[in-house]
């Protein structure tokens, strides 16, 4: 569903992500690990056409995003690090909104707000302004907006960071979830414990280079985090 | 979409405090202005028709008088106020609104309130005219400049672009939000504009001033549209709203403060025109010295008086058939009038010539295009203020004639010539046909042009700027 051909990008010399291959497939939960400026929010910006690369290509869904910009995003659903929405209107506004631009059907109220309810907001919180909103809250609203698109990618930057760990942990379930439904969900993120919990597989990456790359379900807790300390070391 | 984003946009700016405040600020300001240009027209148009009637009635009922003191006695013709001038007095304050029409004399306007405004007032007079040409460019700006540049520097544009939107319909959807936001500002004030003019305009003017008020309401439009346009390519274009807005800022002082200011000067140092009391010297030594100089009054006088003892065969003054005083005047008033159409036509010509660039330089700044066609289509111009000029003055000349001719054919001969009413009954009421809507536009061919130049390019620019801005 995701894939990254030889992709590169350059900034004035400096090389932020370097022939990365990598493909996330329908249902698989692909967590890229990494110290900041190891290329990790670039491959998500690559994938999202945000950034040209400089060779290789992105594609979603067999689609070369640099040349079909809008095409390739009608299966994609991005939740960065920080949701950010209209703080004048209110969390079903919103989902409205956004649902509404990226072509999605026109739903009811009610499906709107079912749609945040099973995203973990609580139902009295979608008829309020979005300014007042703490950001597990606005990530909660980003979630619904994938599921309201019904997105079959999910690129996802470090989603859960500053989230208290049970916001987190309800996070990861809807991850979960999503990719049980056939998701294929690439995300970049610090939290090796999510990373092994969530995810199918972790590829460490390093100076724009991926160094290494595991199925989780071969590793325990410990392996992972001995391994991301070992690349992270020199 | 477009209408999707049109809606959100429209519903957060109706949300935003700041936004409700600054509109009804300008809301207000802009019906003050438009009850005050009513209330305006209303006294000076009554006062205009007492005035008029007054005038021609101490015309008629002077009594028996010699009619070379009639003539000098003279009577006042009143420039007509088009009902759209509330919006827009342009250069009535400066130039005034009445003629004294009298012998031997081309006067300049009399009653103009600038005369008797303080320097204070002359910066600050509330019109209609300045606050859409000036305030409500500053509100678009407000409401634009943030479209793009905040969302970047906040993230929420990101969102947007991962949901495949189309940039194009996201500028063109911001452009219709924000338009309609500023509707909720205009149309009151139109509404209140039209009755005010419905109400002032009786026997069928507004009808008459349907198709300017039309033309004025799409020039603004389109001048405001240029406005919005050029704001949304700021915006799309700058590294933040901060950057965006002070640039925007920069171009609004530019446009509506410098640009006019400047240009006026500079037409003047390129076109200059002599000062009033030069004007009236020049004018006085040419009556007196001939236009060519070697053409005194005297000689003139004394060339005259020999021709028209050759056409009688008579050989004095005293024998001619007719009274030489009457015919000498009305020569005089012919010489003076070839000399008045020189110098006033040079003087209209250079006003001309700097109106050209004036309405040139809208090139680079769009108000200084609206200034004008609003001017043109409230009547207020001032190639209407000279059309008006000529007919009072065609109407001065025609008193003086018939005065002088009086004067030629029945003061012969009698040391106290005295005309009676008859006489004042022959000089019909003047009416003044002011010129129409074809004329006021050929005048201002040039900045329709320009100012639909601008708003292509700012619909351009804003669509250019937006397909090629950054996301992040």
């Amino acid at each position: 569903m995701l894939e990254a051909l030889s992709l590169t990008k350059a900034y004035n010399g400096h090389t932020a992500l370097n022939n990365l291959n990598l493909t996330v497939a329908a249902g698989e939960v692909f967590c890229l690990l990494g110290a900041n400026g190891a290329g990790k929010t670039t491959t998500i910006n690559l994938f999202l056409n945000f950034i040209p690369p400089t060779s290789g290509t992105a594609k979603v869904n067999g689609i070369d995003v640099a040349s079909h910009p809008l095409e390739s995003k009608r299966y994609l659903a991005y939740i960065p690090e920080q949701v950010m929405l209209y703080r004048n209107l209110t969390g079903i506004e919103n989902l409205s909104y956004f649902t509404e631009l990226a072509g999605c059907e026109k739903y009811s109220q009610a499906k709107l707000l079912d749609f945040l309810t099973a995203a973990g907001l609580q139902a009295e919180a979608a008829d309020k302004r979005v300014g007042s909103y703490s950001k597990g809250m606005r990530q909660k609203v980003g979630i619904a907006i994938a599921t309201a698109r019904n997105a079959k990618a999910l690129l996802l930057d470090e989603p859960t960071s500053g989230l208290d760990p049970k916001a987190s942990n309800e996070f990861s379930e809807l991850l979960k979830r999503l990719s049980g439904n056939g998701a294929a969900i690439l995300m970049a993120t610090h939290d090796l414990f999510r990373a092994k919990e969530t995810g199918t597989r972790v590829g460490i990456m390093k100076h724009g280079n991926m160094v290494a790359h595991m199925k989780t379900e071969e590793l325990g807790h410990a392996d992972l985090e001995r391994i991301y300390l070992e690349h992270m070391h020199d | 979409m477009i209408r999707t984003v049109a809606r959100k946009e429209m519903l957060e700016i109706i949300r935003d405090g700041r936004f409700r405040w600054s509109a009804a600020i300008t809301l207000l300001l802009l019906c003050g202005a438009l009850a005050m240009g009513w209330q305006h027209y209303r006294d000076v148009a009554s006062q205009h028709e007492a005035a008029r009637r007054d005038t021609r009635q101490q015309w008629l009922k002077q009594g028996e008088k010699n009619p070379h003191s009639a003539a000098h006695y003279g009577v006042y013709a009143f420039k007509p106020r088009m009902p759209l001038s509330l919006v827009d007095p342009g250069v009535d304050p400066y130039v005034g609104v009445a003629a004294w029409l009298e012998a031997h004399k081309q006067n300049e306007f009399k009653f103009k309130p600038a005369q008797d405004a303080t320097a204070l007032q002359r910066l600050g007079e509330l019109t209609g005219a300045t606050v859409l040409q000036l305030l409500l460019p500053l509100v678009i700006i407000l409401l634009t400049f943030s479209a793009f540049a905040s969302e970047r520097e906040l993230g929420t544009l990101r969102q947007l672009m991962s949901l495949g939107v189309s940039r194009s319909d996201l500028a063109w959807g911001k452009a219709l939000g924000i338009s309609g936001a500023l509707a909720m500002l205009l149309l009151p004030a139109t509404v209140i504009g039209v009755a005010g003019l419905a109400l002032t305009a009786e026997n069928g003017a507004l009808a008459g001033s349907t198709p300017r008020l039309l033309l004025l309401f799409a020039g603004y439009l389109a001048y405001f549209a240029v406005f919005l346009g050029i704001s949304l390519a700021v915006s799309a274009k700058a590294s933040s709203a901060r950057v965006a807005l002070i640039t925007l800022l920069g171009f609004w002082i530019f446009n509506g403060l410098l640009a006019p200011k400047a240009v006026t000067d500079l037409a003047r140092s390129i076109h200059p025109t002599p000062s009033t009391l030069q004007f009236a010297r020049d004018i006085e030594h040419d009556i007196e010295n001939g236009m060519d100089g070697h053409n005194p009054a005297d000689s003139r006088a004394e060339a005259l008086k020999q021709e028209l003892l050759r056409k009688y065969n008579v050989d004095s003054v005293n024998k001619l058939p007719i009274d030489f005083n009457g015919v000498r005047m009305q020569a005089g008033e012919e010489y003076g009038n070839q000399v008045f159409d020189r110098h006033y036509g040079a003087l209209w010509a250079t006003y001309d010539r700097q109106r050209r660039i004036h309405d040139l330089a809208s090139i680079l700044a769009p108000s200084l295009a609206i200034r004008s066609l609003s001017m043109g289509l409230a009547g207020t111009d001032f190639p209407q203020h000279a059309h008006f000029s000529q007919a009072a003055e065609q109407y001065r000349r025609l008193i003086n004639r018939e005065m002088n001719m009086d004067l030629a054919h029945h003061a012969k001969g009698k040391p106290v010539y005295m005309a009676k009413e008859s006489l004042w009954q022959k000089i019909p009421d003047f009416h003044y046909e002011a010129p129409g809507l074809g004329w006021v536009v050929r005048n201002h061919t040039l900045s329709l042009v320009l100012l639909t130049v601008w708003c292509l390019a700012a619909a351009l620019a804003a669509s250019w700027m937006s397909r090629r801005m950054e996301v992040i």
